[in-house]
């Protein structure tokens, strides 16, 4: 990822980053039939397709199977938004905020965005940061424990438990939350987290560890 | 992102689709299966309904049946995994629509942290010692966000 954003970038990263958020939000479900929304554009299997019901081997593999046509279009999605900047974006707005947000400078908000699709992506630029003295050892004990909690949140939720949103139960009623909503909550648990985290470095983390 | 801007878009889209069948195909079937399988022995030897008597009542206070801690526990492994619990819990009645939306950021929250071990904290070489106090981190925020949950919907 790029470290510099143009202006332009920005607004086009911005407008992406709100779009993808009605797009997982579901809050164009009833626009234009739905166009906008990726619980409707995921569709529906025809009726004579019976997917649930089956059990042990048999029945994971083709309940399985029914996952992956969300699992490729929200994939699918993610890469447009990310290619009109929308990650970029999301990194450029954190950045000032990092500090009083978590106390971890805003060095890391490329990292931390890296985070959310991939834990490897989100730690080997933390190492590296941490190698180059741009963040101390205790700042990242904090991010650490942000990258642990829930870990590449964005790739793994779209990937196993969006569909599962789609899922009916035994009355036929599927789950009340959408995706954007429950991306959201964990995003302000993992803030929490590393919050626990700072309380934790400030109470029992000595200044001289990194050296003993 | 960059010196790419002459990709179409529906070829970005067709990348990510190829990314996510991918996942599907190496992480999501075989997890699912595997799930599916366990929760298939867990149940038919009663085991299932003796973890639920005896230990599920840490679920109590969250809204959720007994049972639903083998969601929970299989989310430390994988995401994809307990994804799989929750699905074979759900087509046997045991657990409802509600109770889905209750558990996934908690199920999130501790996602894959017995892998992640190796893949975050071991990479950035974060001293053993700390190791409780992050998966205890986990757990407080797993607990908190069903909490939550069960009063937003």
């Amino acid at each position: 990822m790029k470290e510099e954003v143009n202006p332009k970038m920005l607004i086009a990263g911005t407008i992406s980053l709100l779009c993808a958020i009605i797009f997982f939000g579901g809050f164009a479900k009833d626009w234009w039939g739905g166009i906008f929304d990726f619980g409707k554009l995921t569709g529906q299997f025809p009726e004579w397709l019976k997917t649930a019901g089956g059990s042990s081997a048999k029945g994971g593999f083709l309940f399985a199977v029914t996952l992956i046509p969300s699992v490729m279009l929200a994939l699918g999605f993610v890469a447009i938004f990310e290619h009109y900047g929308a990650l970029a974006a999301a990194s450029k707005w954190l950045s000032p905020i990092l500090k009083p947000l978590m106390g971890i400078p805003g060095v890391c908000s490329i990292s931390l965005i890296a985070s959310t699709q991939s834990t490897d992506a989100g730690s080997s630029t933390t190492k590296f940061l941490y190698n180059e003295r741009k963040i101390t050892h205790k700042e990242l004990l904090i991010f650490s424990a942000f990258q642990f909690s829930a870990g590449a949140l964005l790739t793994n939720f779209l990937s196993s438990f969006a569909p599962l949103l789609q899922v009916s139960d035994q009355s036929g009623a599927v789950a009340p939350v959408s995706i954007a909503m429950c991306l959201g909550i964990i995003f302000i648990f993992k803030i929490f987290g590393a919050n626990l985290m700072r309380l934790y470095v400030k109470k029992f983390v000595k200044d001289d560890e990194e050296t003993v | 992102m960059s010196g790419n801007e002459t990709k179409l878009v529906t070829d970005i889209f067709v990348e990510g689709a190829r990314k996510g069948w991918n996942i599907a195909i190496h992480s999501t079937v075989p997890n699912v299966l595997m799930a599916f399988v366990i929760i298939y022995i867990l149940n038919t030897s009663g085991l299932l309904k003796f973890i639920g008597e005896y230990i599920g009542f840490i679920m109590a206070p969250l809204g959720l049946p007994g049972e639903s801690i083998a969601v929970f526990l299989a989310a430390f492994l994988s995401w994809g995994g307990a994804a799989g619990v929750l699905v074979a819990l759900v087509q046997e009645g045991t657990l409802n629509a509600q109770h889905i939306a209750i558990l996934l950021p908690g199920m999130a929250l501790v996602g894959s942290t017995v892998q992640y071990m190796g893949r975050v904290l071991g990479v950035l070489g974060i001293p053993g010692k700390h190791y409780p106090a992050l998966f205890g981190i986990c757990l407080i925020n797993a607990y908190l966000a069903m909490l939550l949950m069960r009063f937003i919907v």
